[in-house]
């Protein structure tokens, strides 16, 4: 379950942004290739203008306060999503962001103005510009992706069907395998929605009636010690898995994204699996820990050769930094696991975190670097 | 000089629009203006000079100190750190933003962003090796060592938790405004990602040390005036005795000084029910005019001769008298402390606070650790702090421009 706050997540791109594919956007100086800028003052009135069009491709949004107390803020949203903003801006400031729209309906949002809401509206076909190396990077994780679905359905089935048969202990012990393949690939999973909290929300992410997945099976058995009234959940469990598995086969992915989702995995195990959050009652957190390492690290192999044309040495560091951290997991490996996340002393977790941010900052350089590529 | 803005540079930025592209920041890179880095001001100190700023600075009101660890094992790699290090501490000081990728929307901005809008405020960088660091098999510095950097011995009255002590490296941060001094230490720390972690770090509220002549007298968390006898920045006689390393080396020292931190837990709770009278003769002042005891103007001279009702007017015990300088054959040290509080003690639900104390020197063998081995056993302080946390650095000279703070070591 996603916890920390991600710029150019999967989640934005899945509703239709498509600002991932503005070509040539590595400087500030630059505007993406071609982009067309639009200008808007933020009034007493709103925003002026508050209907405008504009051809499908990169626009470079520039807004100024004309003069106004009650509005700062400038938005373009798709439906309720923010695909991008400008905050801040007082009396006399100005800004600009840029985004790369298909064609639609857009929202322009100047909150506290008279007339808060206006219309962008995109016409024409975006032109995908995919270089056959861009097209082998996504192929690869579309590859990987595809097998860890499959390995999710083969892992979850036993366990599901233990639940099902009431065998609290054959369940306890399938529960860690199946957890896996979704570690690794949990960002694609977030951008369908409603599926991933479905699948792996933690008690208090959602109602109390709403609570559904692997955690409410995994309170059951650790907690409870019981499979009772988990029969439901179980099948449940099942069918959205396999829901993901059918989306997965055609969802749209673009390089950046992979290389972003590398990022947000280990966003994850900083924010829930070095803390002992995400497994909270099993304490399989550091199985979870390596299933986002691994997913971070296909990710970024998939978009590896894009990245070594630009940034040889960036990939050699994130290639060592990779290592250190399989090497520092090595002494907690236990047969086909981990000891319990309860056993980790306060260095042990420290030493891990402090790898893993190693890792997150240069990863999250990457995005930037392959743009275009 | 008026002190250019980041806020003004950013609004110009802004407004001249065309051009400027994504996220609009960048802009603020052109023209920074240095501005007079007087004291209790807002603008800036240069980085690159003879001598690290930060030492002879005229103390600012907020600090944020930082010790870390080494986790690469070159020199190359520390190297390279101490460039970063370096180039990052010079546009922060100057008040620009760090680096020049900062507007690109698929990137996270290369500077963290929350000074945007802030004034320079007078920050210094000062960046130190500690004892360890020349240990590091891998780095072959052993050599190098300087005889003055040794651990600080065991001290009677320590009481010391190693969590808050020692370290590889430290970056002493010193700001007029605090979260100036906090963005530094949290911007070089995540540069050093990968190279080094951080071990320890203090924030300090409240400068306890006078290093000007041009600064009153600040009072510690005891409610006494502090630091009244300090060297002064302008007795450059004094800076040069007691403070620059000069001849006696190594030549990578030469300019350079050592820095001494020690986190003093005050015992609050039981200091605020002493009477008036047992904190002044604790003390050794009046609590109120700063003046020694048996005196009536801070300024006045320490007179230890001096006896009433055939006692010593300033007790044996007291810590003014203790820390002299007559009492120390003479030596003294650049104090530079700050007041600090942690929250809450958890095991006694008392406050967490006290006096950062950092102090900086020739020798700490010479001045640190003598002055405190006699305070420590005599102080009547003793009975209200507890020393938790202690650590010393080699502070080499400053860098000249383009060149970065440990390339006398390293190059």
């Amino acid at each position: 379950m996603q916890r920390i706050p991600v710029r150019n997540s999967l989640i934005a791109v899945g509703i239709g942004l498509a600002a991932i594919v503005a070509p040539g956007c590595g400087s500030s100086e630059d505007p993406p290739l071609g982009a067309k800028t639009m200008a808007f003052q933020l009034t007493d009135a709103g925003c002026v203008p508050n209907s405008a069009k504009a051809a499908a491709g990169p626009i470079v949004f520039e807004v100024e306060n004309a003069g106004t107390s009650k509005v700062s803020e400038f938005e373009v949203l798709d439906g309720d999503t923010i695909l991008g903003e400008k905050e801040n801006l007082s009396d006399g400031l100005s800004g600009s962001f840029s985004l790369t729209l298909d064609q639609g309906e857009y929202v322009l949002y100047c909150p506290g103005g008279d007339d808060e809401k206006g219309t962008l509206t995109v016409s024409g076909k975006l032109k995908a510009e995919t270089s056959p190396q861009v097209e082998d990077s996504i192929s690869r994780y579309r590859d990987y992706l595809e097998k860890n679905t499959a390995e999710l359905i083969s892992a979850t089935a036993p366990f599901v069907a233990a639940v099902e048969a009431g065998d609290v202990e054959k369940a306890k012990a399938l529960y860690a395998p199946a957890r896996v393949p979704y570690e690794r690939i949990e960002p694609v999973a977030e951008s369908f929605g409603e599926l991933d909290p479905r699948i792996d929300a933690r008690e208090n992410d959602v109602p109390a009636s709403e609570w559904s997945g692997f955690h409410v099976i995994e309170k059951a058995l650790w907690v409870d010690d019981s499979t009772g009234g988990m029969t439901a959940v179980a099948t449940q469990l099942l069918a959205d898995i396999e829901e993901l598995q059918r989306k997965v086969k055609t969802v749209d992915l673009q390089a950046v994204q992979i290389a972003n989702g590398a990022n947000e995995l280990l966003g994850e195990v900083s924010a829930s699996k070095i803390t002992g959050e995400e497994e909270r009652y099993s304490h399989i957190d550091l199985v979870d820990f390596e299933a986002n390492v691994e997913g971070a690290e296909a990710a970024f192999e998939s978009v590896e050769p894009l990245l070594s044309e630009k940034d040889p040495k960036l990939a050699k560091e994130i290639e060592a930094q990779f290592s250190k951290i399989y090497a520092s997991l090595k002494p907690y490996r236990r047969g086909n696991g981990f000891v319990s996340y309860a056993e980790l002393t306060q260095a042990d977790t420290r030493k891990l975190a402090q790898q893993v941010d190693a890792l997150a900052e240069l990863l999250s350089e990457v995005p930037a670097q392959i743009v275009g590529g | 000089m008026t002190p250019t803005t980041r806020r003004h540079l950013l609004a110009s930025a802004g407004a001249g629009a065309a051009g400027i592209g994504l996220g609009g920041v960048s802009g603020y890179l052109i023209g920074q203006e240095t501005a007079e880095a007087s004291s209790g001001g807002t603008g800036s100190v240069a980085f690159y000079g003879e001598h690290q700023a930060g030492i002879d600075t005229p103390a600012q009101d907020r600090l944020h100190f930082a010790a870390f660890d080494l986790v690469a094992e070159s020199r190359a790699e520390l190297r390279e750190l101490l460039r970063e290090w370096s180039r990052a501490a010079a546009e922060m000081t100057a008040g620009d933003p760090i680096g020049d990728a900062n507007g690109v929307p698929l990137a996270p901005p290369e500077d963290t962003g929350e000074t945007v809008g802030l004034l320079p405020s007078r920050l210094t960088v000062t960046i130190g090796f500690g004892p360890s660091l020349f240990e590091r098999r891998r780095l072959a510095l052993r050599r190098k060592r300087p005889p003055a950097l040794q651990k600080i011995p065991a001290l009677p009255g320590d009481e010391l938790n190693g969590e808050e002590s020692g370290g590889d490296l430290c970056v002493q941060a010193c700001s007029d405004d605090p979260q100036v001094a906090f963005h530094a230490i949290r911007n070089l720390a995540r540069i050093g990602r990968g190279t080094v972690v951080m071990r320890w770090s203090q924030l300090g509220f409240g400068r306890t040390s006078t290093t000007s002549r041009n600064q009153d007298t600040p009072r510690n968390l005891m409610g006494f005036k502090d630091g009244t006898a300090n060297i002064r920045a302008e007795d450059t006689d004094a800076m040069r005795r007691f403070v620059w390393v000069g001849d006696e080396g190594p030549a990578w020292m030469r300019g350079g000084s050592y820095l001494v931190s020690r986190r003093i837990r005050m015992l609050l709770e039981v200091w605020d029910r002493s009477a008036l009278e047992d904190q002044e003769q604790a003390i050794g002042r009046h609590k109120y005019s700063g003046a020694a005891l048996g005196e009536s103007d801070e300024s006045d001279p320490l007179d230890l001769e001096a006896e009433s009702g055939g006692k010593p007017t300033i007790p044996v015990d007291a810590h003014v008298r203790l820390a002299s300088a007559s009492m120390n054959g003479g030596v003294r040290i650049l104090r530079r402390g700050y007041s600090f509080t942690d929250g809450v003690d958890e095991s006694l639900g008392e406050l967490e606070a006290g006096l950062f104390f950092l102090c900086f020197q020739r020798d700490p063998q010479r001045q640190f650790v003598p002055i405190q081995r006699r305070l420590g056993s005599n102080d009547a302080l003793n009975e209200y702090i507890k020393h938790v946390g202690s650590a010393v650095f080699a502070i080499p000279p400053g860098a000249r421009q383009g060149g970065y703070v440990g390339e006398t070591l390293l190059s």
